[in-house]
């Protein structure tokens, strides 16, 4: 039913790991001295990696720093210009994906690859079964499978009714099929809620202690010494640090040695006097994608001056309310008010001239145009102005993107060139720059830092705390408490598409606002706050 | 033993479709060596006389730049409507519609002066294939209609009103019942160029000059190329989708209208139902080699018109007409295979057991 599997050992006679003594166990995974170059960018420098068969491997790294290159290297998409590829001790010359898999390699995707109407056994066999699919049959082994590993999963469920979590698992079953013994995944809570993240992890653990290898990509620390045996950190395409005992190492040395430079620390930035109220929202209802109902009849208000943080679990409105606010989603029924005047009907574009930016919680595809080039996409607000009679100005649109990659510390290649060679942390520096270079009035910023490094993190979160200091009104939306707890002066709770709780950020207790945001708003303590 | 895979390019081949076409049109002259033999023909004559009928003296060239415009009108029309992701299939009907409209200004216009009959010939023209698109525009800019299978089943339509012209109303009452419309007045026959060329030559590259600059200059093209990458960002950068949809659709319609009215009064003496002649179609495989951008189109079309004129001037060799066909075929073939190459590169492995799986 699964491919021929493969016996551990040689597709060559050739090339055994030299004459080493045999009770030297051979690492599951062995890059050695990787380089990468692609036009105007040295991804992987000499990187190296040592992975333990058997463990759950920490690959960490800012945004650029060369894991996703380096992963891809060990999974077959890209060939590496330098450097070997060993796995269990024989050296592979991988040409495609599907030649890493014959040698064990899987890799989980960030984005998942699923076809939505499939079902879960559908999906998880698709490529790799006999060429009649008896469902029964196929379904009943995918269920085996996902029980040996400790997976929850329907597998007669079509895909598309599955959270991010459940189809996570079905990209890992995916793997495991394929017989996978080494799976890489790439930045894989990204898309999970905290609970769904844990449970991933005792999975990890269960495929780890089955024997299989485990290559865990994340920026995220706390997962890292929550899930992970050893860690390797990578820093500007080099290995800084290989194979490191996550038990004896402690969270602000990695970040040190990610960030190569002291910790950051992340301080309250001292308050301000809040002014005149500049963005407010009265009675808003709308629908999300769906039809279903999303914000159901949603008050808030946002001061000069201030940074308004709302909370609460992805999928209560969250996303359909900064749309709302955005001019880009149908409002039902209540009102938006921005510096004064009613603008609930007023088009995206009018928005932005009366001061306010936007920063959506999708980069791509919403923010940034993905095929456009670099100074194409730091216009896309403002072409207007750089416009000469019918013709756009390319001297005067080149010279606002250099002003604002410069400014924004965006880096970046030629700016004719498409967006798609920047990483995540310049992409969202250039999106946040665009949004706020004109010293917007009213910002709302969906989930500004998800995904970003730490360098990343902090530089948008300094520059959302600069706009409340110049006297903006911020609207922070985002899923990190310690963010929101950090950044913002009032902080909300939303559930259900409401704001169902306020809190002092200083002195509101975790566990309350875990509460709130679970719907138990009768429980938390409502400090109320300025109005 | 070793075997060629193909493996992805990390980055497309810069300058890679001209180099493309070459390659192709090599592999389809070498493919078509056999052919020729094989049905008795001495292939360095048939291509010999290919290339001089096409390109070989100013004549031949006059002859492939009077091809050349329809398919690059076409060409443009998909590409016009291809750089914001849409598909306008119709052109060929479009091209229909744009010969009637023009057709019918000769009606109403017999004793105009020369220069204005053309004029409102050509303006009825984008109007007619303006308007033919207009409805698959509005479906598809409001509801959401997919606009390949309207415009697509519109050329029937567009079709077989022209049949329904020639049979009927406009059939020519000296016809001796032939369902043929009139022969065109001299007045509303555009100007010569040189030798058989015709002033839609320069209007042609006009147009595809002017849609060049402004798909890449201006605020309209840039507002393209957004709506084109992604439409939740041009929604967001304020960029109306609807509108958009609706003015790029029409004006497809509009440019294959041209085209009609181009080669109604440029090089056909009547309007009849095989005016269009398959341009319309050929204008989608102008405007794919060519990437959706019009700077390329005009190069392709040139390519494409000479190798239909090469292709047409072997059958009074004795070379059939199938044969020739094929030959065509094989070169475009070539070109849109070797396309490929852009985006892939070949590489030979060891043709091991293990390695065989895929």
């Amino acid at each position: 039913m699964t491919e021929p599997s493969h016996p551990i050992g040689p597709t060559g006679p050739s090339e055994t790991s030299g004459g080493d003594a045999p009770s030297v166990e051979l690492p599951a995974v062995e890059l050695r001295d990787i380089w990468k170059r692609f036009p105007g960018v040295v991804a992987n420098a000499g990187a190296s990696l040592r992975v333990r068969r058997g463990s759950v491997h920490a690959v960490l790294g800012e945004n650029g720093a060369g894991k996703s290159t380096l992963m891809n290297v060990l999974s077959g998409v890209y060939r590496p210009d330098e450097g070997e590829v060993r796995i269990d001790g024989v050296a592979h010359h991988f040409r495609t994906p599907a030649d890493a898999l014959a040698a064990g390699v899987g890799m989980v995707h960030q984005e998942f690859r699923l076809v939505p109407s499939f079902t879960v056994a559908e999906n998880v066999v698709l490529g790799a079964c006999e060429r009649i699919v008896r469902r029964p049959a196929v379904e009943s082994a995918v269920e085996a499978l996902a029980g040996r590993f400790g997976l929850a999963i329907e597998p007669d469920r079509p895909v598309w009714q599955l959270s991010m979590g459940e189809r996570q698992r079905v990209e890992i079953l995916k793997a495991l099929w394929r017989d996978a013994r080494i799976l890489i995944l790439d930045e894989p809570t990204a898309v999970l809620t905290p609970g769904e993240a844990d449970e991933l992890g005792a999975v990890l653990r269960h495929m780890a202690d089955d024997g299989r290898t485990i290559v865990f990509i994340s920026h995220k620390l706390h997962e890292v010494t929550g899930f992970c045996d050893e860690a390797t950190v990578l820093r500007g395409g080099k290995t800084v640090a290989a194979s490191l005992s996550v038990a004896d190492t402690d969270a602000s040395e990695l970040a040190g040695l990610m960030v190569g430079a002291s910790p950051v620390i992340t301080e309250r930035p001292p308050a301000r006097e809040a002014g005149e109220i500049r963005l407010q929202v009265r009675d808003l209802r709308c629908s999300d994608d769906r039809g279903l109902p999303a914000l159901n009849g949603l008050d808030l208000a946002v001061r000069s001056g201030q940074i308004v943080g709302v909370a609460g679990v992805a999928g209560n409105g969250q996303r359909e309310l900064a749309q709302a606010i955005a001019g880009l989603r149908h409002v039902e029924s209540g009102t938006v008010h921005l510096v004064g005047e009613d603008r609930t009907d007023a088009t995206p574009r009018q928005r932005f001239a009366d001061g306010l930016g936007y920063i959506p919680e999708d980069r791509i595809g919403v923010g940034l145009a993905p095929r456009l080039s670099v100074t194409d996409n730091a216009v896309l607000r403002t072409y207007g102005r750089h416009r000469r009679g019918p013709f756009l100005d390319a001297a005067s649109a080149t010279g606002h993107c250099r002003d604002l990659v410069d400014r924004f510390g965006v880096r970046t290649g030629p700016l004719d060139e498409p967006i798609a060679g920047l990483s995540g942390g310049n992409l969202q520096r250039l999106l946040v720059g665009r949004e706020l270079v004109g010293g917007p009035r009213v910002v709302v910023a969906a989930q500004p830092t998800r995904g970003l490094d730490v360098q990343g993190v902090k530089a948008i979160q300094d520059l959302l705390v600069g706009e409340r200091d110049a006297g903006a009104a911020v609207l922070l939306i985002s899923e990190d408490l310690d963010e929101l707890s950090t950044l913002a002066d009032r902080l909300l709770v939303m559930h259900a598409g409401r704001i169902v709780a306020e809190f002092d950020p200083v002195t509101a207790e975790r566990h309350a606002i875990g509460e709130a945001m679970i719907g138990h708003a009768e429980t938390a303590d409502d400090t109320g706050g300025d109005q | 033993m070793s075997r060629p895979v193909l493996v992805r390019r990390e980055q497309v081949l810069r300058g890679g479709q001209p180099l493309a076409f070459a390659v192709g049109l090599a592999v389809a002259l070498v493919v078509g060596v056999a052919l020729l033999v094989g049905s008795g023909h001495d292939p360095l004559r048939v291509y010999e006389r290919m290339f001089e009928a096409s390109l070989g003296d100013p004549r031949a060239w006059s002859v492939t730049l009077n091809r050349a415009v329809p398919l690059g009108l076409a060409g443009l029309a998909v590409a016009v409507a291809g750089s914001m992701g849409l598909w306008n299939i119709g052109a060929e009907g479009q091209i229909m519609a744009g010969a009637i409209g023009a057709a019918w200004v000769v009606r109403i216009g017999e004793g105009w002066p020369s220069p204005v009959l053309i004029t409102a010939m050509l303006a009825a023209a984008v109007l007619g294939g303006g308007l033919l698109a207009l409805g698959p525009a509005i479906a598809r800019a409001r509801l959401g209609v997919n606009e390949i299978l309207t415009t697509l089943m519109l050329n029937e339509v567009a079709i077989r009103l022209v049949q329904w012209l020639t049979h009927g109303r406009w059939k020519d009452p000296d016809s001796h019942n032939f369902p043929l419309a009139p022969m065109l007045p001299d007045n509303a026959r555009l100007p010569g160029l040189f030798e058989r060329a015709h002033m839609g030559v320069v209007l042609a590259a006009v147009v595809i000059l002017l849609f060049g600059v402004a798909a890449s200059r201006t605020a309209w093209g840039y507002e393209l190329r957004v709506a084109g990458s992604s439409g939740a960002t041009a929604r967001y950068a304020g960029i109306s989708l609807p509108r958009k949809i609706l003015t790029v659709l029409v004006l497809s319609g509009g440019v294959a209208g041209f085209a009609g009215g181009i080669e109604l009064s440029g090089t056909s003496d009547r309007i009849t139902e095989s005016l269009s002649n398959g341009f319309g179609f050929a204008g989608i495989i102008v405007a794919a080699l060519a990437l959706m951008r019009p700077s390329g189109v005009a190069a392709v079309a040139l390519l494409f018109g000479a190798v239909q004129i090469g292709g047409q001037s072997i059958q009074t060799m004795g070379v059939s007409s199938s044969v020739s066909t094929i030959l065509q075929a094989l070169i475009l073939f070539g070109a849109i295979a070797a396309g490929v190459l852009t985006r892939y590169r070949v590489e030979m492995v060891a043709g091991d057991a293990t390695e065989a799986g895929r």
